[in-house]
């Protein structure tokens, strides 16, 4: 049995208790698909339920923005939370959108997972949780996937939980192999292939970029900073963006999305992961944290706790202003 | 941008620039302009808004998208605002803006901003002067 395997059977049985109790209506977790390299999230009712989730390398949704479908909920909610995961979780409660007591934390310090944006996640183990899963120590806190052969999707637990969910069992032919380049890279990855363009390269950089965005505005969705009931890219008879589907207006509603996220981003990378065009769009959000710990000299790590004050919301009598 | 939106200065068109001006200060700065007869370019396009504080990045991206060659943005000095403290916290989000526009590759010399008080009409005259020269070396995009 690999970690994964070991890890998985704690998660099923920590949430067939949570539920058997009563202490949570239901367990965010994951579940497989009738691909061996996918898994969905799934919503665990009942302890039948509880045994179908899954833990392998392919958990690459980020959960935490789920909660926010149930902040006014009068029930308590179970959440399996990795780093990333952890750090969304402190964003909401930091913004006031979930209360502590209504979400159950089932901490799952993390290897790291088949997506990209886990190539750069230096902060792996949950900062916040109910019950700590399995130890963090001997996780590596950087560098690569802990384990070379991440998957217990063999064919035998496909069919088994496939069966369950009334998924048909998958060929092996669906798979894809899995992303060999296990090294950690820069923590502003994204916005460092960008910043050596020249001004012109950069602009054309982004056009493309952009002549490519449908403007379905899945980054915006999965994103737990982006927690306004009413975003303004919706108002549709205010004209605050350009509705046109043109680069130019396309841009207008990239930029604008990263910053209004800009001093909040938890850096989970969901927003990329999500984007159904592959676009790299987590450049942006990691150029604006470059630049505020230029502008401020400090280190600056959003949703490490649940009590932090944030850049643009707050202001120093001596801040720089060389430009202005 | 949208080149086509874009004056074109390489064919002898003049650049548009857009000044949001502070209701407090550099609104009344550049009426001050106006009642002393100072002269400067008429490629100034000015805004007035109640603070600087008011100005939302996203009103220079869509300024930059919809045609402008130029944005300014105007406030009060640091301690003078009429709000109190609406232009610090301008102050830090301009500073990431320049940043932000700069990795998007618009050209950081079309996006000025700087604290104007009432009474320095002349000295906003020298600015968006200055402004409008800078912007036309630069042609469009
Ligand atoms: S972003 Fe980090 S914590 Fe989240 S799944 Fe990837 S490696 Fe794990
Ligand atoms: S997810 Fe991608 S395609 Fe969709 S709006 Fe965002 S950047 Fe555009
Ligand atoms: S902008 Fe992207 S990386 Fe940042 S918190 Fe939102 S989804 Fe995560």
């Amino acid at each position: 049995m690999n970690n994964f395997s070991q890890q998985q059977q704690k998660i099923r049985s920590a949430a067939s208790r949570l539920l058997a109790d009563g202490t949570v209506r239901f367990v965010i977790g994951w579940a497989p698909t009738r691909f061996a390299e996918r898994t969905t999230v799934l919503f665990a009712h009942t302890e039948a339920e509880a045994q179908a989730l899954v833990w392998n390398a392919h958990c690459t949704a980020a959960l935490g923005k789920y909660l926010l479908d149930h902040r006014l909920a009068d029930y308590a909610v179970g959440i399996v939370a990795r780093g990333c995961e952890s750090r969304m979780i402190n964003r909401l409660l930091t913004d006031h959108q979930i209360w502590r007591e209504r979400v159950y934390i089932l901490g799952a310090p993390c290897p790291g997972m088949d997506a990209e944006r886990c190539a750069g996640c230096r902060e792996r183990a949950p900062v916040v949780w109910d019950e700590l899963l399995w130890d963090a120590d001997g996780m590596p806190e950087t560098g690569g996937r802990q384990d070379a052969a991440p998957t217990n999707l063999d064919e035998a637990t496909i069919a088994d939980v496939g069966a369950g969910l009334a998924l048909p069992a998958v060929g092996a032919a669906c798979s894809r192999p899995l992303d060999t380049d296990t090294s950690l890279r820069s923590r502003f990855f994204r916005a460092e292939a960008v910043e050596g363009l020249s001004a012109a390269e950069k602009f054309s950089y982004w056009d493309e970029v952009y002549a490519k965005c449908i403007r379905c505005y899945a980054c915006r969705q999965a994103c737990p900073v982006c927690s306004c009931r009413a975003c303004y890219v919706d108002m549709d008879r205010q004209g605050f963006q350009g509705k046109q589907h043109s680069a130019a207006d396309n841009r207008v509603f990239g930029v604008t999305r990263a910053f209004h996220v800009a001093d909040r981003c938890v850096e989970c990378g969901e927003c990329e992961r999500v984007c159904p065009m592959g676009l790299p769009i987590l450049g942006q959000t990691q150029k604006l944290i470059k630049e505020i710990e230029a502008l401020t000299g400090e280190a600056y790590v959003q949703g490490m706790d649940a009590e932090e004050e944030n850049f643009l919301g707050a202001f120093d009598l001596d801040d720089k202003d060389d430009f202005l | 941008m949208d080149v086509a939106n874009r004056t074109n200065t390489a064919a002898g068109g003049e650049p548009k620039i857009l000044a949001f001006c502070c209701n407090w200060c550099t609104y009344t700065g550049a009426d001050l302009a106006g009642l002393n007869r100072m002269k400067y370019p008429a490629n100034v396009r000015v805004v007035r808004v109640p603070c600087s504080g008011r100005v939302n990045p996203q009103f220079i991206l869509r300024a930059f998208a919809r045609g402008a060659d130029g944005v300014v943005v105007c406030g009060c000095h640091p301690g003078d605002c009429h709000y109190a403290t609406g232009n610090f916290f301008t102050r830090r989000r301009f500073m990431l803006m320049r940043g932000l526009l700069e990795f998007n590759g618009i050209d950081p010399r079309r996006f000025h901003a700087r604290w104007i008080s009432g009474s320095e009409a002349a000295k906003f005259r020298d600015f968006v002067s200055e402004v409008c020269a800078i912007v036309k070396g630069l042609g469009h995009e």
